[in-house]
């Protein structure tokens, strides 16, 4: 045991002490940061400049009340949208075709034609060079929709002043249902899930590498052998993975340590600087998504950590290695893969097939977890699952290691894999 | 009591064995070597030994006791293919290696910094292993091997490689350890060096036991009838004399063995005359002419190329 300690306290420190370790945890809760913050700047900060926009209305009664609706504010007051008219011409479309020219020399960010028998169904046209900023493009369409709107009313004759309170747009709020009760959604879930699933698949594969690169490593220096002239070779892979294991929770520590600090007071410090966030409402996450999120890390780290031991054990080479590693990687790019289908059906049949199967459920039952908790016995399937292959996992990759960590030479086939195994 | 024995060891890889009903026994405090040409079963024994491998078949003993892991850390082990952690420093390298044979704290830091003395490695303690030269890497080697004072030094080509400063210091290291009581076996095929330090010897070929017992035993087992010629002149007309039965030329120096029932005087007699000899010694055979008969030409060439 004293000598496993030794094995795991080898591995720790080196580890800990490399600069990939010290920057990747310093890296970790930066891009943490950037990923709560720079969702919330982008909405607040970008558009930052004023437009102009020429409109050409054929009607000649729009523009008036368009200029008048369109009166979104930049963060200075400023409006946003400086609206021009363009008087109609004879030749329309002459005249259009130099608008275009002005809009292509950026003299105008856009124009807006609003043709005559706009009231009657006709299609008003937004020209632009870039046609995808949907906010801006929904607000002229919400404000030309009530002009319209209201002169149809107006037009059979009602009040303008019960029109306005006919015209009021329905809110619609998101809400998110729990066994806990009915709570506020502003897309914080999806936000988390794919957060803290993305976090899980990173740090499987990374920690996996370092087993592999570590293995491998022991391997060709040779060191291997004179470690187990002292103790046993499973005792050796046991105490790397664990040693790695550890090293694994100290930087889930740190990222724990900020990512609390982070959802609790970046709010009050984006506020600070840019107070139209305060209406952005920062998601909360039950804290059984954590217990969970750490279960199946260890869970999903033991399987691939164990998986990655034994081919380390296989090969001479990282080169080598890599090729062996391809498909076991692939298992946990698949899931990956799958998330959209199951975050958007996470009860159906085959979103429950597909996380009860040990190799994806770390990512795909952690991800149903946070979209939608489901049965408690679901989760203890997957659990049960997951713990059966991975000491199936274990014992073969120990029977391998046991010989493939003293072979060198060619890579080993199929074949000569099954026989190592059954080495006394 | 004997500090190691081998009981009919077999260990085959598919259809190939490596080691076929192979024993022996070293007694405590010998100095034993265990001899052939690659891979003749050295290494396999060694790591049979060592419990690394397990053996299909037969039994080991070590310090009269069934090998088992509490058994390793009274053993010494240096491999043949020996390697370090490359980024581990010197002193960690050595502390975590001493861990691993249950050394532990102050003693372990103490023993590390007196063979690092010893060896005149004090100023890496604190450098990276990979910034060694491959000497000094031997050196930080030999120390893992003995730093626990084992009673059982196994050594796998222990010399290979090794400049004859560093030779000699390890040929002086292994005399110590004997003095002590420790019992030390290692395996080689450069010969003079088992001729100058071994006790006893066991000569496997293609995975079997050719030889073995005491070397002063097995050379009077040969006779003395071989005569080492150190001359000067061209010499080359000697292996045409009928008594001679078998020559080793070196160009300066030539290993002759005589045919049964014939007198050196004789043979002295016709080369004075031919070329001027320095030296005429009647002996026994060196090993290195033990070894050639035993093993066969062919064999022993592709191992002396090495």
């Amino acid at each position: 045991m004293r000598k496993i300690l030794s094995v795991i306290k080898r591995e720790y420190i080196q580890i800990v002490r490399t600069k990939g370790f010290i920057i990747g945890t310093i890296l970790g809760p930066v891009l943490m940061a950037a990923f709560i913050v720079v969702p919330i700047l982008v909405q607040f900060v970008s558009v930052d400049q004023q437009e102009k926009i020429g409109v050409v209305d054929l009607t000649s009664e729009i523009f008036p009340e368009l200029d008048n609706k369109l009166d979104q504010k930049l963060k200075d007051g400023s409006r946003r949208y400086l609206l021009e008219e363009y008087k109609p011409e004879t030749n329309v479309e002459e005249q259009l075709e130099e608008l275009n020219k002005k809009v292509l020399d950026k003299q105008l960010t856009a124009y807006i034609f609003i043709p005559e028998d706009i009231s009657e169904g006709g299609e008003a046209e937004y020209v632009s060079e870039h046609v995808s900023d949907f906010d801006k493009q929904g607000n002229i369409n919400r404000a030309l929709s009530s002009i319209v709107i209201e002169k149809r009313l107006s037009g059979e004759g009602l009040d303008p002043e019960k029109i306005g309170q006919y015209m009021r747009p329905v809110s619609l709020t998101t809400k998110k249902v729990t066994k806990r009760g009915v709570e506020k959604d502003t897309g914080g879930t999806f936000i988390i899930s794919w957060f803290l699933v993305f976090i899980l698949y990173m740090t499987v594969i990374f920690y996996g590498q370092i087993i592999l690169r570590g293995v491998i490593e022991e391997k060709s220096s040779r060191v291997v052998e004179i470690v187990l002239s002292s103790l046993r070779p499973f005792q050796l892979m046991a105490g790397k993975i664990l040693g790695i294991a550890a090293v694994g929770f100290t930087q889930y520590a740190i990222w724990g340590v900020f990512g609390i600090a982070a959802t609790r007071y970046s709010k009050s410090i984006i506020t600070r600087f840019f107070p139209a966030a305060s209406a952005f409402d920062m998601p909360t996450i039950p804290s059984y998504i954590f217990i969970y999120f750490v279960v199946f890390f260890i869970l999903g780290y033991f399987l691939y950590g164990t998986i990655y031991a034994g081919i380390g054990s296989m090969v001479n080479n990282e080169k080598e290695a890599q090729q062996l590693v391809m498909p076991v990687t692939m298992f946990l790019v698949v899931p990956i893969l799958l998330m959209m289908f199951v975050i958007k059906s996470p009860n159906s049949s085959l979103s429950v097939i597909l996380s009860l199967i040990p190799f994806f459920a770390p990512i795909l039952m952690l991800l149903r977890i946070c979209v939608l908790l489901p049965p408690f016995t679901q989760i203890a399937a997957s659990i049960l699952l997951l713990i059966l292959t991975t000491v199936l996992m274990i014992w073969i990759s120990a029977k391998i290691y046991r010989v493939g960590i003293l072979m060198y030479g060619k890579r080993p086939s199929l074949g000569e894999i099954v026989k190592w195994m059954r080495y006394g | 009591m004997n500090a190691l024995e081998v009981e009919n060891i077999t260990k085959s890889f598919g259809d190939f064995y490596a080691v076929k009903n192979l024993s022996f026994k070293i007694p405590e405090g010998t100095i034993y070597s265990l001899l052939g040409p690659n891979g003749a079963g050295k290494t396999t024994t060694i790591r049979m030994v060592m419990n690394i491998i397990i053996p299909d078949d037969g039994q080991i003993k070590i310090l009269d006791q069934k090998m088992d892991e509490g058994m390793k850390s009274r053993i010494g082990y240096l491999p043949e293919e020996r390697g370090l952690y490359p980024r581990m420093k010197v002193g960690e390298q050595l502390l975590f290696l001493a861990e691993q044979k249950g050394l532990h704290g102050q003693d372990a830091r103490k023993r590390i910094d007196n063979w690092l003395e010893r060896f005149d490695l004090t100023d890496w303690k604190f450098k990276k292993t990979e910034e060694l030269s491959r000497g000094m890497q031997q050196k930080i080697q030999f120390i893992t091997t003995v730093i626990h004072q084992p009673d059982l030094i196994i050594l796998d080509e222990p010399f290979s490689g090794l400049d004859p400063v560093n030779t000699k210091l390890l040929k002086d290291i292994m005399l110590e350890m004997k003095r002590q009581g420790n019992t030390i076996i290692f395996s080689t095929h450069r010969m003079e060096q088992v001729e100058m330090i071994s006790d006893n010897i066991c000569l496997i070929n293609k995975a079997e036991k050719v030889l073995e017992g005491n070397l002063n035993w097995i050379k009077q087992q040969y006779g003395k009838n071989t005569i080492v010629l150190d001359y000067v002149g061209d010499a080359s007309f000697i292996k045409d004399i009928p008594e001679i039965e078998k020559t080793d030329d070196y160009g300066k120096f030539m290993e002759i063995k005589l045919k049964e029932q014939t007198d050196p005087q004789d043979l002295l007699k016709r080369l004075v005359d031919k070329i001027r000899v320095n030296k005429f010694e009647v002996r026994e055979p060196s090993l290195n002419a033990i070894f050639i008969d035993k093993v066969g030409e062919k064999n022993a060439q592709d191992t002396v190329s090495h």
